[in-house]
């Protein structure tokens, strides 16, 4: 076993003529949180679509525990430890929440274990199981979002933009949930965010990505705000 | 509020490289028609005047399904409609040249009303495209009915036959059934490339933006199918005069089904492709079905299933599509447009509460906001603040109390007449055309402002400065000829945030404009709204979750908490009042 959870290297892909990444190398170790920061349009939710296999790899590699797994379809990569949190619209709006979450398990049976684990980071989701998902609000969606992909315990979770429109204590609540997965259960994280505070604070390692490829990145410290800064200024 | 751009009339054009070709292949086409019948055997000529009709109805049907998105089984009903009123004014009042032009003014009014009232039906309320389809469904099949029950008047199952009809010769209505669908279809043409015909794509990618950028979409779709009612109508007088027969299959939705089918093979949201798939899929079956008559109707129904499967775009798929896009039309800028600034209130909200049966998510909201305030609308997830936006942009919600936009009251008006009174909208997920290019979205933003032409696609863009600065500082004034589907999620949000500041709207309403965006992003966008609000006298109300981004732009801040509007007054008591305190205890945006 290498000591890499995923290992990117030359990744290519991207939407009809265009390719959108570039030769994106990347590493993550177990149980490590890297927040991948850059501009709008850079081909960070591409990555993010890439690696669960929602786009085509067009060259380079893929490599979880050291295994190829470019061209695997998303259902075999969810079975085999990967979890996802898109950004855009992946709830089923006129579901309740209950079956929200359902929908996220292989077997019924796991549902109160897997309720439990929402408790835990997100109690007033219980609260609400029967109410219909799209009457929950923006931030609110953003956590049964988070919630549906983290109660699966994956063990390496994708998460693209989840503090957008969430208010700052519950994003604070969302950065102690993170932590909280990866002291328990060493789990890895790709955090795809705009908002750097939470994401230096969160993370262990930043990178940014620029034009379909990653130019810049290390540990997360005081210095390296500004330098993420410097890379996202206009 | 209109704005006169100051600038000379824009070039316009009308003609693409691509557009030269298709002329060339009309001109040839009209030559072909004109010389057909010196060269093609009668039994020929009578078979492809017949699919030439089929033809253009296979068009009318491309354009409701393929460009306006609104899959219909009825045209038959509207060229049965049309066939019948001819045959019958044939039929019992007899021929003579005057009973001609009654039948053809018939056979385009009768169709048409009977299409308006088909579209109202569809369209009038809040409906959905499948409820368009199924009442689609319902037409012919009444009106066949309603043939099958004429007795000898209309004919019954036999139809009618051996009515005196226009003496032109085969040859001749060949000409006729040729120059009628080029034309047609030349016509089509231009008008789906033009600015008036985008609309169309519009309210099929995104009706609800649309009706909020102020088109009536309802009415747009409703005069869409009465004007191909009418065409539909004028092609059953010309079948009916050529054919010498009708029978009351033309009316019925099996007709209407295999329009849909010529349509997807010929290629949707082309026009020559439906052309081409009528006119192949009938010559061929009129020359077959003689041979192999049960076989053909397999060969049809395999040929369906291996093109919808194999070559979704159908035999257009077959015509190289046009390299590097369409030409990036250039950006001008409008005149700073200084709002009225008058003290009397431009939105006022008193007593306002919405509830969902015994859930109530808004009570008791009195606001009010002058001209020139930027009114920033805090709290936490689930306050109901976009609820509070969508009550204040569409009176056709239920709530009780009152929203007054510069004295009028919103109840009733749908989002589009609460537009008309100087409302813009953006909502929290960006709202945008997905199939269109990023510069079609914001000259979409203007129809309301400048009436778009019917022939023409401008080459020049008027926005006002402050859109042309929101696209500049996100990069999007380099991405002006992609299509949106490639835009990035902030990309996105900025488009549509730069799409409701040109409609130039007195109020602006704005759910989270910022998010996804970064830092620097966000800080100069706030240098945009300042600008907008102080300077040019708008008036905004902002819902966002960033504190510092709120206080960098706004003086006036309330607080939104459990439905209710528990605070209002400036930036730092509300900030620092132990509730927002509550609220917001964490991790500032950076």
């Amino acid at each position: 076993m290498t000591e890499n959870k995923l290992t990117i290297d030359g990744l290519v892909s991207g939407y009809g003529a265009l390719d959108i990444l570039q030769g994106v190398v990347l590493a993550l170790k177990r149980g490590e949180i890297l927040a991948l920061m850059g501009r709008n349009g850079m081909g960070k939710t591409t990555l993010l679509k890439t690696l669960m296999g929602l786009i085509r790899t067009r060259g380079g590699t893929i490599a979880l525990d050291g295994r190829p797994v470019a061209g695997k379809p998303p259902s075999w990569l969810l079975a085999n430890g990967v979890g996802y949190a898109p950004q855009e619209l992946p709830l089923f709006q006129d579901l309740s929440i209950r079956d929200n979450l359902r929908l996220a398990l292989r077997h019924d049976r796991d549902l109160p274990r897997a309720l439990e684990h929402v408790s835990c980071s997100f109690p007033f989701l219980l609260d609400r199981l029967d109410q219909k998902t799209g009457t929950l609000s923006g931030g609110e969606q953003k956590m049964l979002i988070l919630s549906r992909a983290m109660m699966c315990e994956p063990d390496l979770l994708l998460i693209d933009e989840i503090s957008e429109g969430v208010q700052p204590s519950v994003v604070q609540r969302i950065a102690a949930a993170l932590r909280a997965e990866q002291e328990r259960r060493g789990v890895s994280i790709l955090l795809v965010e705009q908002n750097l505070a939470f994401a230096l604070d969160v993370a262990d390692r930043w990178a940014v990505m620029k034009l379909g490829r990653i130019v810049d990145g290390g540990a997360c410290e005081a210095a390296s705000r500004q330098t993420v800064l410097n890379h996202l200024s206009i | 509020m209109t704005d006169q751009a100051q600038s000379t009339p824009a070039p316009q054009q009308l003609l693409t490289r691509h557009g030269t070709g298709l002329i060339a292949l009309g001109v040839l086409g009209l030559v072909l028609v004109l010389l057909g019948p010196l060269f093609l055997d009668r039994f020929t000529l009578n078979v492809l005047t017949r699919s030439m009709i089929y033809a253009m109805m296979a068009i009318t049907v491309d354009l409701l399904w393929g460009y306006a998105g609104i899959l219909t089984f009825g045209q038959s009903a509207f060229f049965g409609a049309g066939a019948y009123a001819t045959a019958l004014i044939l039929t019992h009042v007899g021929g003579g040249a005057q009973n001609f032009a009654l039948a053809l003014v018939l056979s385009l009014v009768l169709p048409m009303g009977l299409a308006a009232l088909v579209g109202w039906l569809s369209f009038y309320h809040k409906s959905t495209p499948l409820y368009a389809s199924v009442i689609s469904l319902v037409v012919p099949i009444v009106l066949t009915q309603a043939i099958f029950a004429g007795g000898s008047f209309t004919g019954s199952s036999s139809g009618l036959v051996g009515y005196p009809t226009m003496k032109l010769g085969a040859a001749n209505y060949f000409r006729l059934a040729g120059v009628a669908l080029i034309l047609f279809a030349a016509l089509s043409w231009v008008i789906v490339r033009s600015d008036a015909g985008r609309l169309l794509v519009a309210i099929r990618d995104n009706p609800l933006r649309a009706a909020y950028l102020g088109i009536r979409t309802q009415r747009v779709q409703i005069l869409l199918m009465t004007a191909l009612g009418g065409v539909a109508g004028i092609a059953g007088f010309l079948y009916a005069n050529a054919g010498r027969i009708v029978a009351p299959e033309i009316a019925g939705f099996g007709f209407g089904t295999q329009m849909i089918v010529w349509t997807a093979l010929g290629g949707r949201g082309t026009i020559l492709g439906p052309a081409m798939g009528a006119i192949g899929i009938d010559y061929l079956g009129a020359q077959l079905s003689g041979a192999m008559p049960y076989l053909w109707q397999l060969i049809i129904g395999i040929l369906f299933v291996v093109m919808i499967l194999f070559m979704p775009r159908g035999l257009a798929g077959f015509i190289p599509r046009r390299r590097g896009g369409a030409p990036v039309p250039q950006l001008g800028a409008l005149p700073d447009h200084m709002q009225q600034r008058d003290s009397a209130p431009l939105l006022s909200v008193s007593g306002m509460r919405k509830s969902y049966g015994d859930f109530v998510v808004l009570d008791g909201i009195d606001l009010e906001v002058r001209p020139g305030e930027l009114v920033s609308v805090v709290g936490p997830n689930g306050a109901g603040k976009t609820t509070f936006l969508r009550c204040l942009s569409d009176g056709t919600e239920t709530i009780e109390g009152r929203v007054l936009l510069s004295g009028q009251d919103i109840a009733g008006r749908p989002p589009e007449a609460v537009v008309a009174l100087g409302v813009g909208r953006k909502f929290q997920v960006a709202s945008v055309f997905e199939t269109m290019t990023v510069a079609e979205c914001l000259r979409l933003a203007r129809v309301t402002q400048e009436r778009p032409s019917l022939w023409r696609r401008a080459a020049r863009i008027t926005l006002p400065r402050a859109v042309l600065d929101i696209l500049s500082l996100t990069g999007l004034d380099g991405k002006l000829s992609e299509p949106v589907s490639g835009l990035s999620h902030g990309m996105r949000q900025s488009l549509e945030l730069a799409m409701v500041v040109a409609m130039q709207p007195r109020l602006i309403l704005l759910d989270e404009p910022t998010a996804g965006l970064t830092k620097a992003e966000r800080t100069l966008i706030g240098e945009v709204l300042i600008r907008l609000t102080r300077d040019l006298g708008y008036a905004a109300v902002l819902i966002e979750h960033d504190l510092d981004f709120v206080r960098q732009i706004s003086k006036r801040i309330v607080v939104l908490h459990q439905g209710r509007l528990v605070m209002d007054g400036p930036v730092d008591a509300v900030v620092n009042s132990d509730l927002v305190r509550s609220i917001y205890s964490g991790v500032a945006h950076d």
